[in-house]
């Protein structure tokens, strides 16, 4: 752990869809430069922690500071431009777009984003499909593509929900790569899993949601350890 | 004289030219239409009133020096108007957007056509206030006078002008929403908003610019207009409801498509002139029929995903608002007693206009079915019951029943055509199938044009009842209104009632159950017409008159906003609200022009503050009571 203080820390945050409460006094932080992972089963929350971080959860309560700064209860404009960037599950292609227009559309927010030809050297693929609409790509040329749409942008906090969710395993591989790319460029990635193993190669540190809150956590150092404590978490 | 198919060339021409003047019109005027129904999800009915605004702002820059005498102002002349008057107009929009339509954005559709409807009455309510109905003429710019003879024809310079100048403004339009950067933030922010603002994108600022252009769009279309139309206030109500099924024909979230057909239906209904004058009118809206049985998604359009269920009513089953038995007795008594204590005929007046809201809000409360065409079932009955009293002197109980019987074939027509769409699009058909019936009577002979049916004899009910006699005919209107009312109440607690009920909530789950629910529907469609029918059937013998006022749009608006303002999908919220609605619009009889102006704003103050309406929010209250009673 550093002695700084953490880039994102998320206090007793609590979250609800209408009536019904998905958020049970969520609390982690994430520091600068890490890639840490949200675990859960289906339905334990993880989604909605990072919708309701961005700004896209109407109804909540808690705290989220970024930098030290309070931002439950902004717009998510707003917190978008103080450099956080979201990867929606998804994927949130859209469908009226080209490539090239998705890949532009969200706005650089700060200097040091990459430029094209560094975000086409992380994802080849998407040269090929330069002109084609969002919704002709595969699946995994998607998911590059959301990522390589938030890349441009200068934000250095990334938040990725679910980036391996139903894709091919060579394709995970690759987008394991990026991922570990990023972080030795120095980006922090605030990551939704459940798939461990694929998780587990690439994070700093691990929580664990269930019921809307953080039951346990883990460094990577811990894993070998604590393998069966983990397993039976996710056991569905 | 050149001949083509026994037509005289100059003739054809001529209405070709006017087609393809009024198509372009059509195009901007829906292009503005579409784009804002494609990213805000509202069915901006104030359009009509903005295109009069942009007519106006000309009109009233170029006779400056005369309104404001003594001031030394100069005449603003055309060129200058159409540089001042659309940002104007644009400013307006946004005026209007800030303070009125976002706050509908999140709610279910009826409340924004309800918003924008009065909004628009507002606007050409006060025009015509002030300047009265008549038109005001403005000239044909200095540099744009004259023609040349095309050798065929005769074209005035101003029109081609305006030819050229609508399809620039039209495909600069499509090329900055499609081709450009700015148009890309539009698109994406059309499929998914939420995401957009995500990435930082000022969403709600961008909706307020998109409404404020596409606004500006008609305040341009309006300057242009004004040398060709005559500027008056109710030049943009002529046309909205044309404008609504050029964007229902071209298709939804198409702008391409918005353009070509709105062309497309001008040069249409130009030649529909030339061959079958009488059919002119109602011809878009008959296309659009057509369109929509071959191609539900428009010429150009894409499918649209279906919007989810919207739970407008927030009735309890239990509540004692809802217990038919007990009601059915209180109305009883209620109705015995009403002819003693107010006017009869006023009464009778209420309970036709319940009647007629309480089957509205079967289709619209129970079945979550935004129609915005009622009055065509309401109508159409009224004039084949005044008909059949008047020409073919059928008794009481035969005509009535004569016009129940059309408004329910009617009913059954525009439910399968309209049930292929959701949404505000269910609306817009219904509207535009609502107009052909409107049109229909404007020129069919036997319905008497403007002065519609009057004199239609009461006569005597099964050869008995004499019913001139006014407390004869209220008891048999009362025993009318209080049997459909017990069958209403007994449907919706019906097995059918439920499953009406879960596709209101949530069509996809109900149809995931094995439930067909377009049947469902459409029966609801057609029991609701049929309903209608009878309440306008006994309004054309109760008021011995069938008239346009009957098949007006504005009829539709008025049983919308009675339902609304009583509490959708509630038993006794039509109710309340026919009472509400009638009682406001005698009051406001002396008021003379200024009616249409408070009206308008009753609608608006109506979606802004008493959304539940008065069952809805008396129903809140006694929820709270039971819960905390429940608490304890």
């Amino acid at each position: 752990m550093t002695d700084k203080p953490p880039i994102l820390q998320v206090t007793d945050l609590r979250g609800w869809y209408g009536e019904s409460q998905a958020l049970h006094g969520m609390g982690f932080v994430v520091n600068e430069g890490e890639v840490v992972t949200l675990l859960g089963r289906n339905g334990a929350g993880k989604t909605t922690t990072l919708r309701a971080i961005i700004g896209l959860l109407r109804r909540k309560t808690g705290s989220v500071t970024f930098h030290g700064q309070e931002i439950l209860g902004l717009p998510a404009e707003t917190i978008a431009r103080r450099g956080l960037a979201y990867c929606p599950e998804e994927r949130g292609i859209f469908a009226s777009l080209t490539v090239e227009e998705n890949l532009f559309l969200p706005p650089v927010i700060a200097p040091g984003g990459m430029d094209v030809d560094a975000i086409l050297t992380l994802f080849p693929n998407l040269r090929e499909r330069w002109t084609s609409p969002g919704t002709k790509l595969s699946g995994g040329e998607q998911q590059m593509l959301a990522i390589a749409r938030i890349l441009r942008t200068g934000s250095r906090f990334l938040l990725l929900d679910e980036p391996t969710e139903g894709l091919a395993p060579v394709i995970i591989k690759q987008i394991g790569m990026v991922i570990r790319a990023l972080k030795e460029r120095g980006y922090t990635v605030l990551l939704v899993e459940q798939n461990f193993r694929f998780a587990a190669k690439l994070a700093d540190r691990h929580y664990v949601v269930e019921h809307g809150q953080v039951i346990d956590s883990f460094t990577a150092a811990d894993v070998t350890t604590k393998l069966d404590r983990i397993q039976t978490y996710l056991k569905a | 004289m050149m001949e083509l198919l026994g037509i005289s060339a100059p003739l054809l021409f001529g209405q070709l030219l006017i087609g393809l003047i009024n198509g372009l019109f059509y195009a901007m005027m829906s292009l503005g239409v579409a784009i804002i129904f494609g990213m805000l999800r509202i069915g901006n009915f104030v359009h009509g009133a903005m295109y009069m605004l942009g007519a106006y702002g000309a009109w009233f820059l170029a006779n400056l020096p005369t309104i404001f005498p003594g001031l030394g102002l100069p005449a603003v002349n055309y060129w200058w108007a159409l540089l001042l008057v659309p940002p104007m107009v644009a400013l307006v929009g946004a005026a209007t957007e800030r303070v009125f339509i976002r706050r509908v954005y999140d709610l279910e559709h009826a409340y924004g056509l309800l918003l924008t409807v009065g909004l628009g009455m507002v606007l050409e309510g006060g025009f015509n206030v002030h300047f009265s109905a008549a038109g005001q003429q403005y000239g044909v710019p200095e540099a744009l006078k004259g023609g040349v003879n095309l050798g065929f024809m005769f074209m005035p310079i101003y029109r081609l002008w305006v030819i050229v100048a609508a399809l620039v403004v039209c495909l600069a339009t499509w090329y900055v929403v499609e081709r450009t950067r700015l148009g890309a933030y539009l698109r994406a922010a059309t499929e998914n908003p939420d995401l957009v603002r995500a990435f930082g994108i000022n969403v709600p600022r961008m909706l307020m610019f998109t409404y404020a252009f596409g606004v500006g769009l008609a305040g341009l279309a309006g300057v242009m207009a004004a040398p060709i139309y005559q500027v008056s206030p109710y030049m943009g109500q002529s046309i909205i409801v044309t404008i609504f099924a050029v964007v229902v024909i071209g298709g939804m979230g198409s702008i391409f498509g918005a353009i070509v057909s709105g062309i497309m239906m001008g040069v249409i209904e130009g030649l529909t002139k030339v061959f079958w004058p009488e059919a002119a009118s109602t011809v878009i809206f008959v296309i659009m029929a057509i369109v929509l049985v071959v191609r539900p998604a428009g010429l150009f359009g894409k499918d649209t995903v279906s919007h989810s269920g919207n739970d407008i009513s927030n009735v309890r089953r239990e509540s004692i608002l809802e217990n038919g038995q007990l009601w059915l007795i209180v109305l009883t008594g209620v109705g015995v007693v009403m002819p003693f204590v107010i006017y009869p005929v006023f009464a009778m007046k209420i309970l036709c206009f319940a009647l007629f809201a309480s089957a509205y809000n079967l289709v619209f409360g129970y079945g979550g079915l935004l129609v915005f065409g009622h009055a065509a079932f309401f109508g159409s009955s009224a004039y084949v019951a005044a008909h059949a009293a008047a020409v073919w002197g059928l008794p009481p109980e035969l005509s009535i029943l004569a016009g129940v019987a059309v408004a329910t074939a009617i009913g059954a027509l525009f439910g399968w055509l309209a049930i292929r769409r959701q949404g505000l699009y269910f609306a817009m058909i219904t509207l535009a199938l609502a107009q052909i019936v409107y049109f229909y009577a404007v020129t069919s002979s036997w319905t008497h044009g403007e002065d519609g049916i009057q004199s239609v004899p009461r006569g005597k009910l099964f050869g008995l009842i004499d019913l001139n006699d006014t407390m004869n005919m209220y008891f048999v209107v009362l025993v009318v209104f209080l049997a459909a009312f017990a069958f209403i109440t007994r449907m919706v607690r019906s097995p059918f009632g439920q499953v009406l009920k879960s596709v209101r909530e949530n069509e996809p789950r109900s149809i995931s159950l094995g439930y067909s629910t377009d049947r469902y529907k459409l029966l609801a469609f057609t029991l609701s017409a049929m309903l209608a029918g009878l309440a306008g059937g006994m309004k054309a013998i109760v008021f011995q008159i069938a008239s346009l006022a009957d098949l007006n749009f504005m009829t539709s608006a008025d049983v919308l906003l009675m339902t609304l303002i009583g509490g959708v999908g509630t038993l006794l919220g039509p109710i309340v609200g026919a009472v509400l609605v009638v009682t406001m619009q005698r009051e406001l009889a002396p008021l003379g022009a200024w009616v249409v102006v408070v009206q308008g704003g009753a609608f608006v103050l109506c979606v802004l503050f008493l959304r539940k309406g008065v069952i809805g929010a008396f129903e809140d209250f006694l929820a709270r009571r039971a819960n905390r009673a429940r608490d304890k």
